[in-house]
């Protein structure tokens, strides 16, 4: 898992700072549209080689976990791609939460997934580029995976880039089946342009 | 950026080839760019001003609130998709004679617009016609289907493979153990296959098991999966099946099969059928479980004389195997 | 980030704690008179401090400092004694009022 330092200790410190306080006010969306309490965790900031993502990952969710997972690209002052993750178990407890008592039709879960997806990415990044005084636009987040081994989620040969920051967030709700993994992906470029927002960061304190 | 004039903007949001158009939080248009003009057929003099759902009652007003409101609410982009909702306005489209479809296809971007004191004021709608990327997926999913269909079904007999069973089992099973539900699973098997085959040849085994594969699809509902697990073997999965269910339709499936002979090109071939019958509980653990005590019923059938149904019971049943 | 909120002037030893479990051992040691506590922490997250420390007489200040702005968060920690909710960022006027509601800036 050998990657160049492109983020220092320091930078990563006030990073998973500044990401703690982004996943404060993503949990607190999340728990506003599903009306239960919110579990944060605390976040984790690794620069990976790419080739060690799909592992990490896997180490992230549990090994032979089912998932579904959305994807959504972000674009700005960082660009990357976020990967929100379910447990399948999971997945079938967010209809129940959202108040549909019956069995939801796929194209209806999926949406429901989208949504949450897409509340979780914006209300997290959106935090982070907030406090770094970063601006960023949203792509339309897409089903990437339906129920498959989480070992089979990320393809190394389709990645174009050498390093990505993977900044990991865990969601779970109290009493709930329910837990999703948040992830952000970024190219080198998009991590250094990151390292340099958040110099200017540390230093307004 | 500074050598455009600053004049051009506006110019540029009126004519850009996607429909702009804004809202405030009464959900009243502030802009509605000459996209949407040129598709709703309506001026932006004429809608300016006025909620959107009056002047497009076609607009899924409940569904399309939840998400505007919840940009204001939460600050986020939110986004609709052709794949979700196939579209917003009914705008025609440009693929008349190749389309197939009503109207445009659309996917939207919601976006919050700030104010100078951080509240969110408005939200700007992008909309892009994906006409053209609808159709195109819609024709890959076809053929997707298709060659998924394929993939599920016996080259012999037409209904579904083992694959395919062993699929639809291991979902039934999942759905059954989550939801607390029950299902039957029957497997048979043609008594007597080798005489068969030893007496009419090869060819005239595959048409008694062609028969059996249509004469038994006719007696189904259209949520039991049927198919041919291997061999002269069948599998039946039945969702929501009792042990009443499941006996009354293996003698209906055993008489359809003893009624009748099979008909290879004018030569009849009588055949009948041996099954075993098991139902799902929340004991059993995998779904080879239910297998394994169909295959032990099975056995007892065929010890007992061939030509019925056996339903396994674990005190009789569970001394052999 | 906290402790350049905290006032200049004031003249006090500042322990600092990775985690919940290094945050009692320092209570243990005698080195907390006000404890400004995570929530999100590893091994011992802030609930499970502010439980054991009520086990041991709580005899601290606790001020939580979290990003977690659920409601029932706030709700939460006060019943388990702690005796302000800052949310983060910190804004350091907002910790300075605290302190001297509670009489602690000296």
């Amino acid at each position: 898992m050998s990657a160049p330092a492109l983020l220092s200790q320091d930078q990563t410190d006030a990073l998973q700072e500044v990401t703690n306080i982004a996943m404060g006010q993503a949990g607190s969306s999340l728990a506003n549209i599903l009306g239960v309490f919110v579990n944060l965790s605390v976040p984790r900031i690794r620069v990976l080689d790419v080739v060690a993502i799909g592992a990490a990952i896997s180490d992230m969710v549990g090994p032979d976990k089912e998932i579904t997972a959305a994807r959504q690209s972000f674009h700005g002052t960082m660009r990357g791609e976020a990967l929100v993750i379910y447990d399948q178990e999971g997945c079938m407890d967010l209809a129940d939460l959202m108040g549909y008592e019956e069995q939801l039709e796929a194209s209806a879960e999926r949406e429901l997934i989208l949504d949450v997806s897409n509340v979780l990415v914006g209300a997290c990044l959106g935090g982070i580029a907030d406090l770094l005084e970063a601006t960023l636009t949203y792509s339309a987040p897409s089903i990437m995976a339906e129920r498959i081994p989480v070992d089979r989620l990320i393809d190394p040969k389709k990645m174009t880039w050498n390093y990505a920051l993977l900044v990991e967030v865990n969601f779970t709700l109290e009493e709930r089946n329910f837990t999703s993994h948040l992830t952000f992906l970024m190219p080198e470029e998009s991590i250094q342009s990151m390292g340099e927002a958040i110099d200017k960061f540390m230093e307004s304190f | 950026m500074s050598q455009v004039p600053a004049q051009w903007a506006p110019f540029i949001v009126d004519r850009v080839d996607i429909g702009l158009f804004v809202l405030d939080r009464e959900h009243r248009l502030l802009m509605w760019n000459q996209f949407m003009e040129k598709h709703s057929g309506k001026k932006a003099e004429e809608v300016l001003g006025q909620n959107v759902y009056d002047c497009f009652p076609e607009l899924p007003r409940k569904w399309l609130e939840k998400k505007i409101n919840s940009v204001f609410v939460l600050r986020n982009f939110a986004f609709t998709s052709w794949e979700q909702r196939a579209y917003l306005f009914q705008f025609a489209h440009s693929r008349p004679i190749t389309g197939g479809i009503d109207f445009m296809q659309q996917n939207t971007t919601i976006m919050p617009v700030v104010g100078a004191d951080g509240n969110i004021e408005a939200v700007c709608v992008s909309l892009f016609d994906v006409t053209d990327t609808a159709i195109y997926q819609r024709q890959l999913n076809e053929a997707l289907a298709a060659l998924e269909e394929s993939n599920n079904r016996d080259g012999l007999t037409g209904i579904f493979n083992r694959r395919h069973l062993q699929e639809r089992l291991t979902a039934e099973f999942e759905r059954a153990h989550r939801y607390n539900e029950s299902f039957a699973l029957i497997m048979f098997d043609l008594d007597h296959f080798k005489k068969i085959n030893d007496n009419f040849g090869h060819l005239g085994g595959d048409a008694v098991l062609r028969t059996v594969g249509k004469r038994m699809t006719e007696l189904l509902r259209k949520s039991d999966i049927f198919g041919r697990y291997g061999g002269e073997e069948f599998m039946l999965v039945l969702p929501g099946t009792d042990v009443v269910g499941a006996l009354t339709l293996a003698e209906r499936i055993r008489c359809a099969a003893e009624s009748a002979p099979a008909d290879w090109d004018g030569t009849p071939i009588p055949f009948t059928i041996s099954m075993g019958i098991s139902i799902y509980q929340p004991e059993h653990r995998k779904p080879e479980d239910l297998i394994h005590e169909t295959d032990l019923a099975l056995y007892f059938s065929k010890k007992n004389g061939r030509n019925q149904a056996t339903r396994f019971d674990p005190a009789v049943h569970k001394d052999i195997g | 980030m906290l402790i350049k909120s905290l006032p200049t002037e004031w003249d006090i030893e500042i322990t600092q704690a990775a985690n919940g479990l290094e945050a009692l051992e320092g209570y243990r040691a005698g080195k907390a008179e006000i404890m400004f506590l995570d929530l999100t922490m590893p091994e011992l997250d802030g609930y499970g401090v502010l439980e054991q420390l009520q086990k041991e007489g709580l005899n601290t200040f606790v001020i939580v400092v979290s990003a977690d702005i659920q409601p029932i968060a706030q709700e939460r920690v006060r019943k388990l004694g702690a005796v302000a909710f800052c949310k983060k960022p910190v804004n350091p006027q907002e910790i300075q009022a605290i302190l001297k509601q509670y009489g602690i800036v000296l």
